[in-house]
């Protein structure tokens, strides 16, 4: 009966957490310039994302380490560096990008400009983080990004053809536009598959003390929660692709995407995905500023933990002070924060070999995974993953010149 | 035992459990006609720093000799400390909270975290 509870909530944990700033946004540029065409993407990422969170559940249940830790304490130093330095760096420009979706709800909903709302969202981030427990953080914020579900309802009353809709599962090549396509592929992969998003998920289990008799549960949210997830980010393509796309708006700006719920929920569209974009993107900035805190400290084998009072996880604490406080720089210069979130994803995508490359390694340790190593499955799906990653880090920064 | 396998990188928690940080280099002794000795374990930047390519290394050496309040001194605890080696933590006889590993830790607390509400 626990453990049922513990995997309902962890599904709604992560369908009221799935969307973000940059799966928002991607998903909404791919439905207004494509169609369902992209919603292939989406699913790929999904299918790969359940695989990587799994394992990052199931490392942290059996060897009641945290990714980091296992990271560095199997791969060394040296290694560690690196994959700090990539993970760590996109996750600052990520932070930024959330704080921007904040900034930018509240300008829709009040008219004063994003730039002067970077930082009192920032220090409410901050604030949030300071005072809150892991528990408020992960599950309060994501039960109230329940209001996300407005997408689905959305998407569902607009009846769109679904075999249309399926059809948009199955890659095909773009008939207009090839380079514009494959920097949304591009960009989608890297906001669907958020490699801070495993660091998280192990160090909350960690937190909430997982162990064998958790793999259930962990199965249970990974392959539903995410799936669920993915749907809510086909819902935004499906909504954009048919309100959107007719109407021949390109997505350049928020502002621009900020009407799409509208026609279809009525007056309340609007506040609908005001609150939406408001509410997920202050849940995923929680979640990277405390990632990046959780990578550092237990990389570097400090006290951690976010149900601990600052005071006694200082270092810890000053990681995320650190971030939240920089956070709002891009912003603060004027950055659109549209740009700044395509930018955000596409540097993910490149940085997507170093976060996934090192599970392969991990998961088949029999010192940290045990007898719950990996099985040819699991391992196929992540040397897949892996080649993928490869192939976007090499292709990103050229589709961002030409197709941007 | 493998010294790069089961004792470099791992957690390092006191008797106490309460984590000092992580084996960052370990201190060898040649003596004449015997196998080398591992006499101590040593944490901070410095040896840290010396792990990496020469040119960060330096930088961040010479940073955490300016800034850390080691002075980059790095922290040395004797071998003999060493009461458990664990499969997922090194664990070191001593009083973890006053011992030099965390001087950082208790630098920033009482500097800058201790003095912001709430904390």
């Amino acid at each position: 009966m626990k453990k049922l509870l513990e995997i309902t909530l962890g599904i709604v944990t992560s369908i009221g957490g799935f969307l973000e700033a940059g799966s928002l946004a991607t998903s909404a540029q791919a439905g207004a310039s494509f169609g369902f065409a992209l919603l292939w993407s989406i699913a790929l990422g999904t299918l790969c994302l359940i695989f990587l969170v799994e394992m990052s559940g199931r490392l942290a249940a059996v060897s009641r380490m945290p990714l980091a830790g296992v990271l560095r304490a199997r791969l060394g130093y040296s290694f560690f560096v690196i994959v700090l330095a990539a993970v760590g760096i996109v996750a600052y420009l990520v932070l930024a990008t959330e704080l921007g979706g904040v900034a930018y709800a509240l300008q829709l909903a009040t008219g004063v400009s994003y730039r002067l709302w970077a930082l009192p969202v920032a220090l409410v981030c901050w604030l949030i983080l300071w005072k809150g427990t892991f528990g408020v953080i992960e599950k309060g914020v994501s039960v109230l990004g329940l209001v996300t579900v407005a997408f689905l309802v959305a998407a569902v009353r607009l009846h769109p053809h679904w075999s249309a809709v399926a059809a948009g599962l199955v890659p095909t090549r773009p008939a207009h536009q090839a380079a514009h396509y494959w920097y949304l592929v591009v960009n989608i992969l890297g906001a669907t598959i958020a490699p801070y998003l495993l660091y998280f998920y192990s160090a909350g289990a960690v937190e909430d003390e997982w162990d064998e008799s958790h793999l259930p549960v962990n199965r249970a949210v990974a392959a539903i929660g995410m799936t669920f997830g993915g749907a809510l980010s086909c819902a935004v393509v499906v909504v954009a692709a048919m309100v959107l796309l007719p109407r021949g708006v390109r997505v350049d700006d928020y502002k621009d995407m900020a009407t799409m719920l509208s026609p279809v929920l009525g007056h309340w569209g609007f506040p609908l995905f005001v609150l939406s974009l408001a509410i997920a993107c202050l849940g995923a900035a929680l979640e990277v500023a405390l990632s990046l805190a959780y990578l550092v400290a237990q990389g570097f084998g400090w006290n951690w933990s976010e149900n601990a009072k600052p005071r006694t996880a200082a270092r810890f604490s000053a990681v995320y002070t650190a971030a939240l406080l920089l956070a709002p720089l891009p912003l603060l210069a004027g950055v659109n924060p549209l740009k700044l979130t395509n930018i955000s994803m596409a540097l993910t995508a490149v940085s997507l070999p170093f976060a996934i490359g090192p599970m392969l390694l991990l998961l088949n340790d029999e010192d940290y995974a045990g007898e719950h190593r990996n099985g040819p499955i699991s391992n196929l799906v992540v040397m897949v993953t892996i080649a993928l990653a490869f192939v976007l880090a090499v292709v990103s920064i050229p589709l961002v010149v030409v197709g941007g | 035992m493998e010294l790069a396998r089961d004792v470099l990188d791992k957690l390092l928690v006191d008797g106490e459990h309460r984590p000092l940080g992580r084996v960052d280099g370990l201190v060898l002794s040649w003596a004449a006609d015997e196998p080398p000795r591992v006499i101590a374990i040593e944490l901070g930047a410095a040896t840290l720093a010396q792990r990496l390519p020469r040119w960060l290394g330096r930088m961040i050496d010479a940073l955490a000799r300016r800034f850390s309040p080691r002075h980059g001194e790095p922290y040395r605890l004797d071998w003999e400390r060493v009461r458990r080696l664990g499969r997922r933590e090194i664990e070191i006889d001593i009083d973890g909270p006053r011992s030099g590993a965390l001087d950082t830790e208790r630098w920033l607390r009482d500097h800058v975290i201790a003095r912001i509400p709430g904390a």
